[in-house]
């Protein structure tokens, strides 16, 4: 038992590794790692379509709402005053509220 | 993180250009310089679509209820006058020149009534109801005793 062992140990002890020298090896790496930080827009959109499809669906819509909202509070506003100007005009009873 | 970046900042500009597109899709420039500029004419034109025989026609029947006005407000003026120089010191007959006051006014308000149902003829159907709808509540809603801007805005 204790021989088997022994011999074990000892293949281990001389085993070496020698891998064939890769002269590209280096140059390899480097190109990886460009890749990994030079990915296009497109192709990072096209990684994430789910998310940035939901994200420019809701933005849109707010954005469109908010403009759409806001324009009518303006008109409603304008009516407003010129619906009061155009009466104050035409009702006497309001003429003789504001003429001295 | 670039790409993260140029998305979000793609996403607002676009948003931001949508927002404003549906902002001018959505406004009314014509009215807003009618309102800005207290053209009340102006307003009838643009806001209900009057071609330029309505218009006219509108301006002709505001020129002619002008003198009418004229005359109910110096009518109202002098029966206010004479109520409240009657109420201290004849008090039945302040309540006899307040029911005339108060005569006055529903005059006033049934005249003014027949003038924009006449005005809202002119126009075609649909702006002549929409008008109906806009100033006639206002017209009765009037509350002699406050200020015009604060009463007629009352409604909304």
């Amino acid at each position: 038992m204790n021989s088997s062992r022994d011999s074990i140990s000892e293949a281990l002890h001389g085993w070496r590794v020698t891998p064939p020298a890769d002269p590209g090896f280096r140059h390899k790496v480097w190109q990886r790692i460009g890749g990994q930080t030079s990915t296009t827009w497109p192709a990072y959109l096209r990684a994430h379509p789910a998310v940035w499809s939901l994200v420019a669906v809701v933005a849109l819509s707010a954005a469109a709402l908010a403009g759409t909202a806001l324009a009518r509070a303006h008109v409603q506003a304008d009516r407003e005053a010129i619906v009061v100007t155009y009466l104050v005009d035409l009702d006497p009873r309001v003429q003789a509220v504001l003429k001295p | 993180m670039k790409n993260l970046l140029g998305t979000v900042v793609a996403l607002v500009l676009i948003a931001a250009a949508t927002g404003f597109l549906c902002y001018r899709m959505n406004f009314d420039p014509a009215l807003h310089a009618a309102a800005a500029h207290g053209d009340a004419m102006a307003w009838l034109r643009a806001d209900f679509h009057l071609d330029d025989r309505q218009f006219a026609e509108i301006k002709k029947l505001h020129e002619a209820y002008a003198p009418s006005c004229e005359e109910h407000c110096r009518m109202i003026q002098e029966a206010t006058k004479a109520h409240g120089a009657l109420k201290a010191s004849d008090p039945v007959a302040a309540a006899a020149a307040e029911r005339g006051l108060r005569g006055l006014r529903a005059v006033c308000e049934t005249a003014l009534a027949a003038h924009v149902r006449r005005v809202a003829a002119i126009m075609a159907p649909e702006e002549g109801r929409r008008y109906l709808a806009m100033v006639l509540p206002k017209i009765a809603e009037f509350d002699h005793t406050a200020a015009p801007d604060l009463q007629l805005n009352r409604s909304h």
